[in-house]
């Protein structure tokens, strides 16, 4: 029997909501599988212990849930309510002028809200005269000897301002010539001393180079020379050492090359005298 | 459950529900009070907090007057009811989970003078030290509850002490009813062991009670 119940299955057999058919088959099940049996009866125990927890006790809070309707919410929508406002305060206003006696008029273009009883304005009365004071010949002869008047007063002004001037001018041109000349003279005086004493320090500074000059191309010379001539000498010294060293060199070729000449030399004769006939006819197959 | 004069009521309020649904204020402030300590006891169960719980409830309540209308089938109440409660406690948890802040009440609940189990002391007229012995007992059940998975513990809060069916449980989790009784199982699974772990036995529990 490879029956083997899933978790649903037991969980359905502990609530007791399996069918009949469905119990006997677990029942038969846990007869061959005690241990399976045990389990479930551990988890009825946890059931069991969970029961040890009571229940809170709670007092439900008022929640207020009659919601606004329609019909109120249009009345207490901001809009309304602005437009409600503005219509009381307007009857308000409306009350008071009823009840202060209110007078309303409107006449030459003229809108008047008043209190009470209305008081007409006095005005002051405007007398017009038809007949002219001054014709306007004379308000023309009046403009035209104000202007002749105001014509020489300025041409006489004019006149004493440019005497003043031209007095004031020649008195600063006087003044400021002298001035000038003084200057002049001061100014070519030192000039002629301080240019002898600018020459006379050149001269010397110039002198003063010229010397230091040749001293030091003096010095610098001789060092030179002398410098010149060690290296000069030390060419000398390493041309020689070079030269003894390529002799020498020449020389030990030479001598290997002898000593190998001898060499060779010594083995053909040895040959020779060691082979007679076949180096001989060796030496005819060439 | 059933048994008190309100699990009665709770049972048999189909047409307390359809005046509700029909906008009737007053059947709807019934509803609230019937139910209000079942979904506080619910939510007060899967957090362990009073305000968590509180809150829960009155979101929970706010909601179904505010969405009564659409439920079409009055018997399905009790599950809408708590599909209603479950999204809060999960929408609770995962605020609670984003802030990750832990408050003194989380952690020695019950110790606070202004602690709900303070001011929920019923039956005053018991003995104290079984009162006392019940409450403690009360709390590690509690706390062995809380070490179960989020999944695990709506499921056995539903089935063990709100009494819904497994048809109910699915309707409200919106889950098959196999995938209720896998995790019921396994929920009761771990809490074996875990009050194994606690040392906590029948025994112990008859010595407390």
């Amino acid at each position: 029997m490879n029956y083997k119940p899933d978790e649903s299955t037991l969980i359905s057999y502990l609530y007791g909501e399996l069918d009949a058919k469905e119990t006997a088959k677990l029942q038969e099940y846990f007869l061959q599988h005690p241990e399976e049996l045990g389990k479930l009866q551990q988890l009825t125990e946890v059931r069991n212990a969970l029961k040890a927890t009571e229940d809170q006790e709670v007092i439900a809070p008022p929640i207020f849930m009659d919601g606004p309707s329609q019909a109120s919410r249009f009345w207490q929508s901001g809009y309304v309510k602005t437009i409600l406002s503005i219509a009381a305060s307007f009857l308000l206003l409306l009350v008071a002028a009823r009840l202060m006696g209110p007078e309303i008029s409107y006449s030459k273009g003229e809108l008047r809200i008043s209190f009470k009883e209305a008081t007409p304005i006095e005005q002051p009365a405007v007398q017009y005269d038809p007949k002219p004071a001054l014709t306007s010949h004379e308000v023309q002869d009046m403009i035209n000897t104000s202007l002749i008047k105001n014509n020489e007063l300025i041409a006489t002004e004019w006149e004493i301002n440019n005497k003043k001037m031209q007095t004031s001018l020649q008195n600063n041109l006087a003044s400021n010539s002298a001035k000038i000349d003084e200057l002049m003279k001061v100014a070519s005086q030192a000039s002629q001393d301080q240019v002898r004493t600018f020459v006379a320090g050149l001269q010397q500074d110039n002198l003063q180079l010229m010397k230091d000059y040749m001293a030091l191309s003096t010095k610098d010379q001789q060092v030179y020379v002398e410098n010149l001539l060690v290296d000069f000498s030390k060419y000398l010294q390493e041309q020689r050492k070079q030269d003894l060293m390529l002799f020498q060199t020449r020389m030990s070729s030479i001598e290997k090359n002898t000593d190998q000449f001898k060499l060779e030399t010594e083995q053909i004769l040895a040959s020779i005298i060691a082979n007679p006939g076949n180096t001989f006819k060796k030496v005819n197959n060439y | 459950m059933a048994g008190t004069l309100l699990d009665i009521a709770m049972m048999h309020s189909d047409a307390l529900i359809t005046r509700a649904r029909e906008g009737d204020k007053n059947a709807q402030g019934k509803l609230v009070q019937l139910w209000y300590k079942r979904i506080y006891n619910f939510s007060y169960k899967f957090f362990f907090d009073h305000d968590l719980a509180m809150e829960v409830s009155q979101k929970t309540f706010i909601s179904m007057h505010r969405n009564l209308e659409g439920l079409h089938e009055v018997t399905r109440f009790r599950s809408w009811l708590y599909t209603i409660a479950v999204n809060y406690c999960r929408e609770e948890l995962r605020k609670r989970k984003a802030n990750r802040s832990v408050s003194l009440h989380d952690l020695r609940p019950g110790e606070s003078e202004e602690s709900f189990a303070w001011e929920a002391s019923s039956g005053r007229g018991e003995n104290p030290e079984r009162q006392l012995r019940q409450s403690e007992l009360s709390d590690l059940l509690h706390q062995c509850l809380m070490e179960l998975s989020d999944e695990q513990r709506e499921v056995v809060i539903m089935k063990e002490y709100e009494g819904l069916k497994f048809r109910e449980i699915a309707e409200a989790l919106q889950i098959s009813e196999n995938t209720v009784k896998s995790r019921m199982y396994y929920g009761l699974d771990g809490l074996k062991k875990i009050l194994e772990r606690k040392n906590i036995t029948k025994e112990t529990i008859g010595y407390e009670l």
